[in-house]
């Protein structure tokens, strides 16, 4: 199976992260800047170094509102995408709209919260006066009520006099945190936002992301952490050597699930009858049912019960990200 | 407030913060202390004349300035060095330039930051050398605000390179070669002093060439100048020594630096708004 294939089976709506189509027509609407434009809409976008090609030919579109992952191991290209979008670096080829505009466009700035993945600030400024400095470049109203918000958001209220450079690294991502959120931001990119945080401040990064979704902004989280992805992610786009994998929610990524089962007081093959809910395999007292979703379970038990037979155990599985991770990396 | 303004008050702080002035400014007290001591020696000295005394106070007073024209150039080439490059390094810069903010109004906003610096850095030497001079000697310049004047515009010249370098080299980089520049300039002026007394044309081609190409030494010429009472002037005392100058800079000359700072600081624009970060 290619790995195209494998993309449009994640997502059989035909979603434009399916196969992305090329700037046409459709694509110079979105440019309008409309509020229904996507959050990101990113096409064959490539950069070369001297050395080394960070992105071959990445599409994408992350929609309005959702929390959406970019996930791939160390030097897949993230940070760059990142550069690329907020335009930092411009592409080798290929092209972009953030928020309707192309990447890099001034004005949409004022609209884009970023936390980069290098995240330092002047350390000789203290907490507060970072803030202000970039309330002041975003010319925010009430720039001291948005710092102070910022503040207690990232929970440096108490250090919001205290010099940068006595923060430790852990406080300076949090600084970094309010920087991103300064302005309440349409779109909110991070780049590795809890690398230096411990299990408690990873937990907040989380809160405050999931606040940030409420609050109907979009964001944009480069990781490398699964279980990051897993627990906060609408929608992940795997990324490996400048490429994007595979795109879907974690339910599409998570293709491969199956359902085990434990049942008495039916004859031996008894499931050939029920080739329709999928494919069966038995593994010792136990039968595993490949390829069937969840919502299937409630026929299948109500369509053994019918047949005289006594349900003993049901649980559904499926691959672990981690799996399914090492699995696309592997396949390329 | 335009972003230009804004990262302006923004270097200007950070210099201030960072006790840069305050270690420019601490060089500069001791080394009027010594002017001081020297001016002092030399008003009351017993084996010169009082015509050689009048002579040499001024003479006295340019070697000071010069030893301030490279505290001035020491300090332009350090606080610009670090301005673009040590931040794009360290991530510091790639923060403020996702704002709304465009890389020429980053650019211009440090270059006017760190040029009111080194404005009020070289009026407080000029301030505090001259006070000093006349205090303890009774010699007062014939035209101070002129060679502070000279002095701020050849500190310009090398702020600008300074930035201009940063772009693209490191700060350690930057700031050799900024230094590297400023000495070569000079040093040219002595090889062309030395053309003229012995009407070697090379060499005094030497000095004409590399007063366009850097026009450091070309300005402190003009403080030299500047510094010059008419007694000097008319009997041409020193004449033939690399701290003498005849006559001021041309405005001809003047405008060639205003249009090397300009053409410096452009560059600096499209390189930085090149450069990715
Ligand atoms: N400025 C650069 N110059 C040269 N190569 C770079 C540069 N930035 C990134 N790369 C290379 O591009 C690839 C992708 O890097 P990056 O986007 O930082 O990966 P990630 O963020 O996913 O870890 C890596 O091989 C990296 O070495
Ligand atoms: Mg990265």
């Amino acid at each position: 199976m290619s790995l195209g294939s494998w993309a449009e089976r994640t997502t059989p709506d035909g979603a434009p992260t399916a196969v992305v189509p090329s700037m046409d027509a459709s694509t110079m609407k979105l440019r309008a800047g409309s509020p229904s434009s996507p959050a990101v809409h990113a096409v064959d976008l490539a950069k070369r170094y001297r050395h080394t090609v960070a992105l071959r030919g990445l599409s994408m579109t992350v929609r309005r509102g959702e929390v959406f992952g970019f996930l791939g191991p160390n030097g897949a290209g993230k940070t760059t995408t990142v550069k690329l979008l907020l335009g930092l670096a411009r592409p080798t080829s290929g092209e972009a709209l953030v928020l309707g505009s192309p990447a890099g466009d001034i004005e949409t700035r004022r609209r884009i919260g970023y936390l980069p993945e290098l995240f330092r600030f002047q350390h000789w400024l203290t907490a507060r006066e970072v803030l202000g400095l970039h309330a002041k470049l975003l010319r925010l109203k009430r720039r001291e009520r948005c710092a102070d918000e910022a503040l207690a958001t990232v929970g440096l209220a108490r250090r919001g006099d205290d010099k940068v450079a006595s923060f430790s690294k852990g406080m300076q991502q949090r600084l970094g945190l309010a920087v991103a959120l300064l302005g309440e931001p349409e779109l909110v990119v991070l780049d590795e936002p809890t690398s230096a945080l411990d299990p408690v401040g990873r937990h907040e990064v989380r809160e405050i992301v999931r606040g940030l979704k409420q609050r109907g902004s979009t964001v944009f989280l480069n990781t490398h952490l699964l279980e990051e992805a897993e627990q906060i992610c609408d929608r992940v786009t795997v990324i490996d050597q400048g490429r994007a994998v595979a795109t879907g929610t974690l339910e599409e990524l998570l293709g491969r699930r199956s359902v085990r089962l434990r049942v008495s007081g039916l004859p031996n093959g008894w499931w050939h009858c029920y080739a329709r809910f999928g494919t069966w395999a038995l593994e010792g007292e136990w039968l595993r049912l490949e390829g069937a979703a969840t919502e299937v379970v409630p026929d299948l038990v109500a369509a053994v019960v019918a047949a005289g037979g006594r349900v003993e155990a049901v649980i559904p599985e499926h691959q672990t990200l981690e799996d399914r991770f090492l699995e696309l990396l592997e396949a390329r | 407030m335009s972003p230009t303004v804004t990262i302006a008050a923004l270097t200007f702080r950070e210099a201030v913060r960072r006790k840069l002035v305050a270690a420019f400014l601490a060089i500069t007290v001791a080394l009027v202390g010594l002017s001081a001591w020297g001016f002092e020696r030399l008003s009351h000295s017993r084996s010169l004349s009082s015509a050689e005394v009048a002579a040499s106070l001024p003479q006295a007073l340019i070697l000071f300035m010069f030893m301030f024209s490279f505290v001035v150039a020491l300090s332009a080439s350090t606080i610009s060095s670090p301005a673009i490059s040590a931040e794009v390094e360290s991530g510091v810069l790639q923060a403020v330039a996702t704002r709304p903010v465009r890389r020429f109004q980053i650019l211009l906003g440090k270059w006017l930051g760190l040029a009111v610096v080194l404005t009020a850095y070289a009026a407080a030497v000029c301030a505090l050398e001259f006070v000093v001079a006349d205090l303890v000697s009774g010699f007062t310049p014939p035209d101070p605000a002129g060679a502070f004047g000279y002095l701020l515009a050849e500190g310009l010249v090398l702020l600008t390179a300074g930035l201009l370098l940063s772009t693209r080299l490191s700060a350690l980089a930057t700031g050799v070669v900024a230094i590297a520049l400023f000495g070569a300039a000079w040093l040219a002026g002595v090889v062309g002093t030395i053309g003229a007394d012995l009407h070697v044309a090379a060499l005094r081609e030497v000095d004409s060439i590399a007063r366009y190409v850097v026009p450091t030494d070309g300005l402190w010429h003009g403080t030299i100048y500047a510094l010059e009472p008419r007694s000097i002037l008319a009997n041409a005392i020193g004449h033939g020594s690399p701290f003498y100058a005849g006559s001021p800079p041309s405005w001809a000359y003047l405008t060639w630096c205003a249009v090397w700072v300009a053409a410096a600081l452009t560059a600096a624009l499209i390189v930085f708004e090149r450069r990715e970060l």
